[in-house]
């Protein structure tokens, strides 16, 4: 980190007409790296309200950073926990039409306005409140007790450099795209708690599964984003985002995923193994019905059962937003025109990021169950070999086609 | 090699395929119906609760007799003269014990048949009286049932009349 240079990003460094924004406008100027005081979007504007309001009643800039942060981690956490409301209404929609059903239908007003069943995830989340908690005879008090928060806590955390729009990030880290990861991983500790704790042989195997395949799909799910790394330069979200601005011929946009073969690849790679992190259908084995009554979450009940469901539906999101970011061009317009390039970033992102969840929903209920064996071989003997491949041949890009 | 991509082009190929039929079903309206606001019509010979009419009974058993699982049973109405005349005095049928087969219906010599499969297919039962439906004299097609704590005849509580599905009488 000593020479500066290297630390702007690769692409943008060889190409300076690469870098353009979202409409078309050359691109702001470098990012300087004093944390607090940059002149960004939204977000920005309104630090600024508030410093400008603090300063005014004399408050110290201390508890105005304080605040702010307070603020910004409000806000993500409850991203995370309306989520877990609108997706659970949205998979059950999705599901039910899938299988011909119509899903949930009265839950809203009696009388009123009860659109599609609206209220069904905040009814069932006070169902879940008022259950009874129930501890197994068997388990172990306190590890059964921590192991939800451990799955979620992880999962919160990991959200914090997650990309909302152009510049409205909890926190602009360097290392963006390694903190997820590893924060992400930890999430699979608080599986195999849950699986021991239990005393349930169910559950254990459910906890050994789970850890097993989590461990395994992370290896390609992190392979598979680094030929966007390499074509970004950098491992933070906002310059991954930024370097995928601007159109080929004024039509194609230049997202990752539109890179021939080695974008689709990486898309398609990071798509399986982010289902399989979030231990969804066809990548279901650690809680599969029919073998494991419900894997590690058999002996929870209540709200303990309720946050494991949120962790999941937390990483869904996850998943759709860094899909968004890595391959969809962040909160860049797909059309070159003006009403569309005219829309906000954060809409943008919204949109794509939902779009990749109604794709993770439509996986889950299309396909059925691997099994264990074949579990391991997809991920071993196929999508890491080809994420390699995909490496290597990011990097002839980046010397032959790239320059 | 070759076989190796094969495979893998198949098994995309596959996978994609299975994605558009979930698509299209996605937008296809839905099988369901919403079961009690809308009723669901069974089919023309489909065998619902039995019904009853003592009106056009003849007393003739042959439904007692045809009955496999004995759930029938009847008594002849006397006139003043205690002579036995064709009509029924109680007719009884066993829920418990009906199995819905239809020989009672089949056996029935009148036109129409006093004993009838209706379209009915929410017959509830809330306690185990309730089960033995009995016809006497002005009770209606669906009958009563005789309660041992109250010693009388009563409505069946557990029929789901919000079912208007005509009943088939033939």
């Amino acid at each position: 980190m000593a020479d500066p240079d290297l630390r702007q990003p690769l692409v943008a460094r060889r190409l300076p007409g690469r870098r353009r924004d979202a409409r078309g406008h050359p691109a702001r100027p470098r990012r300087d790296r004093s944390r607090r005081r940059r002149a960004r979007e939204a977000g920005d504007q309104l630090f600024a309200l508030l410093a400008s309001f603090a300063a005014q009643k004399g408050v110290p800039p201390a508890a105005v950073d304080a605040a702010w942060v307070a603020i910004k981690v409000l806000i993500v956490l409850h991203v995370i926990l309306i989520n877990g409301l609108w997706s659970i209404w949205w998979e059950r929609k999705i599901s039910a039409h899938i299988q011909s059903r119509v899903g949930p239908t009265y839950a809203g007003s009696p009388k009123g306005w009860n659109f599609h069943g609206w209220a069904q995830t905040a009814i069932d989340g006070i169902k879940l409140l008022l259950k009874e908690d129930i501890t197994p005879a068997a388990a172990d008090k306190w590890v059964h007790a921590l192991a939800p928060g451990l799955v979620v806590a992880p999962c919160i955390v990991a959200f914090a450099p997650v990309l909302f729009g152009d510049g409205l990030a909890a926190a602009n880290l360097d290392i963006g795209v390694l903190y997820i990861f590893a924060f992400a991983g930890i999430s699979v500790i608080g599986v195999v708690m849950a699986g021991w704790a239990s005393g349930n042989k169910y559950s254990l195997l459910g906890g050994l599964r789970g850890a097993a395949q989590i461990v395994s799909y992370e290896l390609p799910r992190g392979f598979s984003v680094v030929p966007v790394i390499m074509f970004a330069g950098s491992l933070d979200l906002q310059t991954i985002s930024n370097a995928q601005a601007g159109y080929w011929h004024g039509i194609l946009p230049k997202w990752f995923i539109f890179y021939p073969v080695v974008g689709q690849l990486a898309f398609v790679i990071f798509l399986i193994a982010s289902v399989a992190e979030t231990n969804r259908t066809p990548f279901d084995i650690p809680e599969a019905e029919s073998e494991l009554v419900s894997g590690f979450h058999t002996e929870y009940s209540g709200m303990k059962w309720s946050i494991f469901f949120l962790a999941e539906y937390a990483y869904v999101l996850l998943g759709s937003f860094l899909l968004a970011t890595f391959f969809l061009g962040g909160g860049a317009s797909p059309i070159n025109a003006a009403p569309f390039t005219l829309i906000p970033s954060w809409m943008w992102m919204l949109a794509k990021a939902m779009l990749m969840m109604f794709v993770f929903l439509w996986i889950r209920w299309t396909l059925p169950r691997f099994r264990v064996d074949q579990l391991m071989d997809f991920t071993w003997k196929f999508l890491l070999p080809w994420s390699f491949v995909n490496i290597a041949v990011a990097g002839l890009y980046l010397a032959f086609w790239l320059k | 090699m070759i076989n190796y991509f094969s495979r893998i082009a198949n098994n995309t190929k596959a996978i994609l395929q299975g994605h558009w039929i979930t698509l299209k079903y996605m937008f296809k309206p839905a099988v369901t119906i919403h079961y009690p606001d809308e009723k669901l019509v069974p089919f023309e010979k489909f065998r619902g609760a039995l019904l009853f009419d003592q009106n056009v009974c003849i007393s003739c058993n042959l439904c007692v007799k045809a009955c496999p699982s004995n759930c029938i049973q009847l008594e002849n109405a006397k006139n003043e003269t205690g002579k036995k005349i064709a009509k029924v005095e109680w007719y009884s049928i066993d829920f418990g014990k009906c199995n819905f087969c239809r020989l009672c219906e089949e056996a029935c010599p009148t036109k129409p048949k006093s004993v009838w499969h209706s379209l009915d297919y929410e017959v509830i039962f809330v306690k185990r009286d309730e089960m033995v439906r009995c016809w006497k004299k002005d009770f209606p097609f669906v009958g009563r049932y005789w309660d041992r704590l109250t010693q009388s005849f009563k409505e069946a509580e557990g029929q789901v009349n919000i079912h208007d599905v005509q009943p088939r009488r033939s």
